[in-house]
């Protein structure tokens, strides 16, 4: 009966991917940092949402920003997805731009190719080089 | 007894309200990236232990997460309302630097905080009785120097509307 016109409190919203078995809808794990009364000390409270992702593009540990729903899509499903902030096995470094694992840079794999080619066809000369004197020098000592 | 755990001062509530950083209300999420290990990363660690807790404290609507060892340089990243996103980072800085231009850039100013609380004051009268949440006192017994509630204490018979009625009975 009643359409609930802005579904959650919270519009803007980033957390984890845990599941993404249905159908362009990825479950996402949010922590929230909650004081606990008597300790005063914050700890992380988890709560799950349910974000609509169209083209199937999150895997489970991606790190993903939601945007709330103007309208409640299903009975669960109060988000969509806005942008995958950290892909897992393929963070990119906001800073510099590039790949990175952990606290080094992967470097790409297109800078490690060409020095191998480039050395690979001075071996190849060498090897020419060497086997061209080889038989000069077993020449003579043949006649 | 002294408290437990290294700097218990962090986990007083009167270190907790001293907390400069209060966030303008655009600011949704706030993420920081730190590595747990590397002097590069010092002042961000520093700036999770000790300014967090005083930022949440502060912004109890802002939701904050804390990423470690994703990447090798540490740094803050802002979630805003319109979409916008502000990176400010954090390498080499000390954890006093980075507050402040926290506080420069996405804070909200000492005027507007004052003024902010002027309205508070204005809002609450201090003289109105009602219920406990919007009022000191709910009801004028509770004031020294005034007359007690009579459900702890009777009224004397002067003032008790039964014993008024049952003498204007006796007397006609």
């Amino acid at each position: 009966m009643s359409v609930k016109s802005v579904s959650v409190h919270a519009k803007w919203i980033v957390g984890k991917v845990i599941g993404t078995k249905m159908q362009k809808t990825a479950k996402v794990r949010v922590t929230r940092l909650v004081l606990d009364q008597y300790l005063l000390k914050y700890y992380n409270k988890r709560k799950t949402y349910f974000a609509h992702d169209p083209l199937e593009q999150c895997t489970v540990g991606d790190v993903v920003l939601l945007k709330a729903l103007a309208e409640r899509r299903a009975k669960l499903v109060t988000h969509k997805l806005a942008e995958i902030v950290y892909k897992v096995g393929n963070v990119i470094d906001p800073l510099t731009g590039k790949q990175v694992a952990g606290s080094l840079f992967r470097e790409t794999l297109t800078d490690s190719m060409e020095n191998p080619a480039g050395s690979l066809t001075e071996k190849l000369q060498e090897l020419n080089i060497s086997a061209a004197t080889s038989e000069i020098l077993q020449k003579p000592s043949e006649v | 007894m002294p408290m437990k755990g290294r700097y218990p001062i962090r986990r007083t509530l009167e270190y907790l309200q001293k907390g400069d950083i209060v966030f303008k209300n655009t600011v949704k999420i706030m993420t920081v990236n730190y590595n747990t290990h590397g002097e590069l990363s010092d002042g961000a660690r520093k700036f999770v232990f000790f300014n967090i807790p005083q930022i949440q404290y502060k912004n109890p609507w802002v939701q904050v997460m804390m990423f470690k060892n994703l990447t090798p340089a540490p740094f803050l990243k802002f979630y805003l309302d319109d979409g916008d996103q502000v990176l400010v980072d954090a390498e080499g800085k000390d954890h006093k630097d980075i507050s402040q231009h926290v506080k420069k850039i996405l804070g909200k100013s000492e005027e507007v905080l004052q003024a902010e609380e002027l309205a508070r004051m204005v809002h609450s009268n201090p003289a109105n009785f009602g219920p406990k949440k919007y009022c000191l006192r709910e009801c004028m017994c509770e004031v020294e120097g005034q007359v007690p509630c009579p459900g702890l204490i009777p009224l004397p018979n002067e003032m008790r509307g039964k014993y008024k009625s049952q003498m204007k009975g006796t007397e006609d």
